[in-house]
């Protein structure tokens, strides 16, 4: 019986703790959405809290696969046609940080704005 | 067209420098007779990259996750494994043929460093190959736009055979030196790569949120090379060049190092005692 309520507490305590690091993952955690159309990104500029975490999501609406590119950002995704892919970004210092798509390099560009 | 053309071409370039060491260095040992094994392991990666290509088009739920970066970190994992080990072989293999008299010593290959050859072009091929796929089928697929298309896709597969081309000239140049030489500039190609494929794959489980950057970025090189420069994206498709590198890729990058000549060291005591 003893043993059984341990176990339950621990039990709680695992659910507690679950939702505990959840809640303060999504808090830590901001969220960005970017689309792909016509070998474009829109919006062009994405604005990002500076020394916060943060979570790109980027959906390709092209027929063809695009890559994301960010020297600056250390990043690179290849993003696959009718497809949505997660970048996850460091915490950034205030600045901007180019973003290109290295199949469409002409047309496909933009930045990230931390501040 | 140009855009097209630079992009596959730099990609051909990557993959063939591997494939173009392995050949050479069969022929200098006098095993051209194993040419197979490595072609082998080329068609297999394109046949592997294309169906690669095609069927992660309907894996979409791993892909939109961290499925890609962790599938290819375990790619550049293995790469790395497999790189060591041929550079480990060949290092032994120099110091068999002494002093560099013997043009063509025949040395006996052992079945597990013919999986080494076969597995390396497959993995050196394959790694470009799925990006090359999917950027060609992406331009196919861009109908509507005309010639232009046309053109475009053109370029592109101009791009692979111009690739296969400058990498068989640059060889059958190169492939003139002598065995020390030769020995001595492969193995130091295939030590840099194997540092940055190493580091690459710690990137890709950064980015996958599996490993921490710790400190990201370390430095910015940008202002000295750039990886959107020609130069630059050889050395980043090559040797692994970043110009904003975590802490985690630069340490990976250049603790390679000790631990590859540390292995040199312990085959070499190893067969002096």
């Amino acid at each position: 019986m003893r043993n059984m309520t341990r176990r339950m507490g621990f039990c709680a305590a695992g659910a507690l703790a679950l939702a505990l690091g959840t809640s303060a993952m999504a808090a830590d955690v901001e969220e960005r959405t970017l689309t792909i159309k016509d070998h474009a990104f829109s919006p062009a500029e994405v604005r990002v809290k500076a020394h916060t975490k943060t979570k790109l999501i980027v959906t390709n609406q092209d027929a063809a696969a695009e890559e994301f590119e960010s020297p600056s950002l250390n990043r690179e995704k290849m993003i696959r046609p009718g497809q949505s892919a997660t970048i996850l970004l460091p915490p950034l210092k205030p600045g901007r940080y180019e973003f290109y798509g290295e199949f469409h390099p002409e047309t496909a560009r933009g930045a990230v704005i931390a501040e | 067209m140009l855009g097209t053309f630079v992009i596959t071409w730099r990609e051909t370039i990557e993959a063939a420098l591997i494939v173009g060491i392995l050949l050479t260095y069969l022929d200098k040992i006098g095993q051209s007779s194993q040419f197979r094994l490595v072609f082998w392991g080329v068609a297999w990666a394109v046949v592997a990259a294309a169906a690669f290509a095609g069927l992660s088009t309907y894996a979409a739920a791993f892909f939109q996750d961290t499925g890609q970066e962790i599938f290819a970190a375990a790619i550049l994992g293995l790469a790395t494994v497999v790189l060591t080990h041929m550079v480990v072989w060949m290092h032994h293999n120099a110091r068999e043929i002494k002093g560099g008299l013997q043009h063509k010593a025949k040395l006996a290959i052992a079945k597990r460093q013919l999986w080494a050859l076969a597995v390396l072009a497959f993995v050196g091929v394959f790694r470009e190959g799925v990006e090359t796929v999917l950027f060609l089928w992406g331009l196919f697929l861009q109908g509507g736009a005309g010639q232009s298309v046309g053109l475009a896709v053109t370029g592109g597969f101009l791009g692979v055979g111009v690739g296969v081309l400058m990498t068989w000239a640059f060889f059958k140049g190169f492939g003139h030196l002598d065995l020390k030489p030769f020995f001595r500039v492969s193995g130091v190609i295939l030590i840099f790569m194997a540092a940055g494929m190493l580091a690459t794959g710690f990137g890709h489980l950064i980015a996958a949120g599996l490993v921490p950057g710790i400190v990201e970025p370390l430095w910015d090189t940008s202002w000295l090379l750039r990886e959107r420069s020609f130069v630059g994206s050889l050395a980043a498709g090559i040797f692994g060049y970043r110009s904003h590198p975590s802490l985690v890729e630069a340490g990976s990058y250049l603790l390679y190092f000790p631990v590859v000549f540390g292995v040199l060291e312990i085959q070499r005591r190893r067969h002096a005692a």
